[in-house]
């Protein structure tokens, strides 16, 4: 034991050495919503190219660097890396992005799954930087925690445009879905139904998910409005439509008739709860998620859920390629920028009266 | 050729193997920043697997330790948010955490009796419960994740003048200290005695709660060392930090020949078998296979070296009843 211990000794003296040798510059904090900055893209379709002046001026971008790529002609590779290349989300931006890119003979797309977590994407984004990639579109799985990938990414050339989550660092772009409002948006809805007073149960995202965390500060801002609304009950259901079921099994045994609306972090988990209370026969329930995936759209139209809030994630991927090509083609030095340019995407309520206006070709 | 030795020489001759198959199908294969970054990625699961390895050797697991790598990282990043203490103290209250995290896996299995599968299966989500406490929470109290902001921190995700990251030269220093540790002090090979044969080892005089202890406060040490490196590169720790690392750490402590029954395996083959995991993972990435495929591939390549480890653990051991029963056998002609 003795030896022992004098082996762990002189290993913690190496880390305590390694930690006192060095230092290296602190990330300067990144407001998460950026809304100063906020552009706001009417139809998010709209050419990423006219707007790189307005963008760079926003960044405090007038860096330039000295040498740019021609977008129509060298061989490039841009890489796609979402927080589940597998769910709807992931799978509808990353055929956006594809189809947009499609355009470019020249340039090479590929796909890689962060699985659902940050350290996966590190170190698919370090993976990334050592094989020379052109361009990067993220959707991190956490901001804080994804941020220095993301810097050391800029640093090495590599412009990175985020999707709907940001990374805490300044980097090239952010295409957003805008979590917040719809979460505040969603608050509104349930409180105009409810007439302003009620009871409603929350079903959380994954604890520490940075969009859970936006839906939930919107829909609380909401709810601070409408102080005859109490919220019963708050769990996580970890963004699983499984377990959303089981949750709300659970409240529908503990609360039974108490409650008057439930409000969902993403449309699979307001797809479980829908289904649950269809089970227990509460039929009356008001069922809100957030995402506007087709499968939800369907629900609305069954009755089985309420309502949704809907980006259209096909064109919010090509606005996230079309931000990253403008970039590749431009003299700008994305690694200068003190804070990240957003475009917004625009959020659409969606209920049974107004489902028939999304149509099939933009559902994902 | 010593059972052990064969057993490495095929995962190096494996790993060999991939490299060359990695290296002449990609051109960014063999590039100084992929294999550095290949090694830093390497590194945090690799001082896990040195840990694991401890805990197998002496017939059992440690299925905590990646939790426990996230909780120590959870409690760093909560004292460092809410209390003005200095980062030395910081540091000594995570080493304190990590070693009772260990200490608890240890009464457990030692004192308790549970067996290691079960009791840090237990512990983990104890662990993992602990990081939702620790969790730094917005106004609102919501669960949050706030970048560490600190330069000794930060300095720990860097590099030596030739690119080669503090992280893997801290892994490598672990393993060879483990390694010292297991081949050359009586306290090691009591770990080897007890994973091969319990009762012999106890009727020998060791410790049973010793042995236990000494392997479980191994493994959260490396996990607390894992941890501080793991802050170093994200700055920051969230409520996923650590999730599945035990099994990238498991397998490639298997990978690398440690026998899942206990005393045999040491910190070579385990650092082949990290490095077998990581170049699988990384070289695959090069190929732009879609994540299915990159899945499946990496998920049989993995199974098919379990499943040989298992076939050769038999034959071994086959081999080894039949020579004995021979040499009986010619003793008995001989007299």
């Amino acid at each position: 034991m003795r030896k022992m211990k004098r082996f762990m000794a002189a290993a913690l003296a190496v880390v305590c050495v390694m930690g006192a040798a060095g230092c290296a510059a602190a990330n300067s904090d990144n407001d998460k919503k950026a809304d100063a900055n906020a552009t706001t893209a009417a139809e998010g379709t709209k050419a990423a190219e006219e707007k790189s002046e307005a963008l760079a001026a926003s960044s405090g971008g007038i860096a330039t660097k000295t040498s740019s790529v021609n977008p129509y002609t060298d061989e490039l590779k841009i890489a796609w890396v979402p927080s589940n290349a597998t769910e709807a989300n992931g799978t509808a931006w990353g055929t956006g992005i594809g189809n947009e890119l499609s355009y470019w003979s020249n340039v090479t797309y590929n796909i890689f799954d962060g699985e659902t977590n940050a350290d996966k994407q590190i170190q698919i984004i370090y993976d990334l930087i050592a094989q020379e990639y052109d361009g990067i579109i993220f959707q991190p799985y956490n901001s804080a925690t994804t941020a220095a990938a993301v810097a050391d990414a800029e640093k090495a050339g590599i412009p990175v445009v985020c999707i709907n989550i940001d990374a805490e660092t300044p980097h090239a772009g952010l295409v957003a879905m805008t979590d917040y409002e719809a979460g505040y948006a969603i608050g509104e809805e349930i409180a105009e139904s409810l007439g302003g007073s009620g009871n409603v149960v929350v079903i959380q995202a994954k604890p520490g998910a940075t969009r859970g965390e936006n839906l939930e500060e919107g829909f609380q801002a909401s709810m601070a409005n409408h102080p005859d609304i109490k919220i019963l009950d708050e769990q996580t259901a970890e963004w699983n439509m499984e377990k959303a079921n089981t949750v709300m099994q659970d409240y529908l045994n503990k609360y039974g008739d108490q409650i008057d609306a439930v409000f969902c972090h993403n449309d699979q988990m307001a797809e479980g709860a829908g289904m649950a209370c269809q089970n227990l026969d509460y039929k009356d329930i008001l069922i809100w998620g957030a995402n506007g995936e087709t499968k939800a759209l369907e629900y609305i139209e069954q009755d089985i859920i309420t309502g949704t809030v809907y980006t259209n994630c096909y064109d919010q991927g090509a606005t996230a390629a079309r931000l990253l090509m403008m970039y590749l083609g431009s003299n700008i030095d994305t690694s200068t920028f003190t804070e990240t340019p957003v475009i917004k995407m625009p959020p659409m309520t969606i209920t049974k009266e107004n489902v028939g206006t999304i149509g099939a070709e933009d559902r994902w | 050729m010593r059972q052990e030795t064969l057993r490495r020489m095929i995962s190096f001759v494996l790993l060999v193997i991939l490299l060359i198959v990695f290296g002449t199908t990609s051109s960014s294969f063999f590039t100084v920043n992929n294999i550095m970054t290949l090694l830093r990625e390497a590194s945090v699961v690799g001082m896990l697997a040195v840990g694991v390895t401890m805990c197998i050797i002496t017939g059992g697991n440690d299925l905590s330790c990646g939790a426990l790598l996230g909780l120590v990282s959870m409690v760093v990043a909560h004292l460092y948010h809410y209390t003005a203490l200095p980062l030395m103290a910081i540091l000594l209250i995570a080493l304190a955490v990590a070693l009772l995290g260990g200490m608890l896996n240890g009464i457990c299995v030692a004192v308790l009796q549970i067996p290691d599968f079960v009791a840090t299966l237990s512990t983990k989500m104890i662990f993992t419960g602990l990081i939702l406490v620790f969790a730094i929470r917005n106004s609102a109290g919501l669960i949050t994740t706030e970048t560490i902001n600190n330069p000794s921190i930060s300095a720990l995700g860097g590099a030596f003048p030739g690119g080669l990251y503090y992280s893997v030269a801290a892994f490598f220093l672990l393993a060879i200290l483990a390694q010292f540790y297991l081949k050359r002090t009586k306290s090691g090979t009591y770990l080897y005695a007890m994973g091969s044969n319990r009762k012999s080892a106890e009727y020998s005089g060791i410790s049973f709660v010793k042995v236990k202890m000494t392997a479980f406060m191994i493994s959260a040490f490396c996990a607390y060392i894992g941890a501080l490196f793991l802050l170093g590169r994200n700055r920051a720790a969230e409520t996923a930090t650590g999730m599945g690392f035990e099994f990238q750490a498991i397998s490639a402590t298997v990978i690398g020949g440690c026998a899942f029954a206990g005393g045999r395996g040491d910190m070579i083959g385990t650092v082949i078998g990290v490095l077998f995991m990581q170049v699988l993972k990384n070289g695959i990435m090069k190929y732009n296979f879609s994540t299915q495929t990159q899945a499946v591939v990496s998920g049989v390549v993995i199974v098919v070296m379990l499943v040989f480890d298992a076939f050769y653990n038999d034959y071994m051991q086959k081999k080894t009843t039949r020579a004995a029963a021979i040499a009986r056998e010619k003793k008995a002609v001989a007299e």
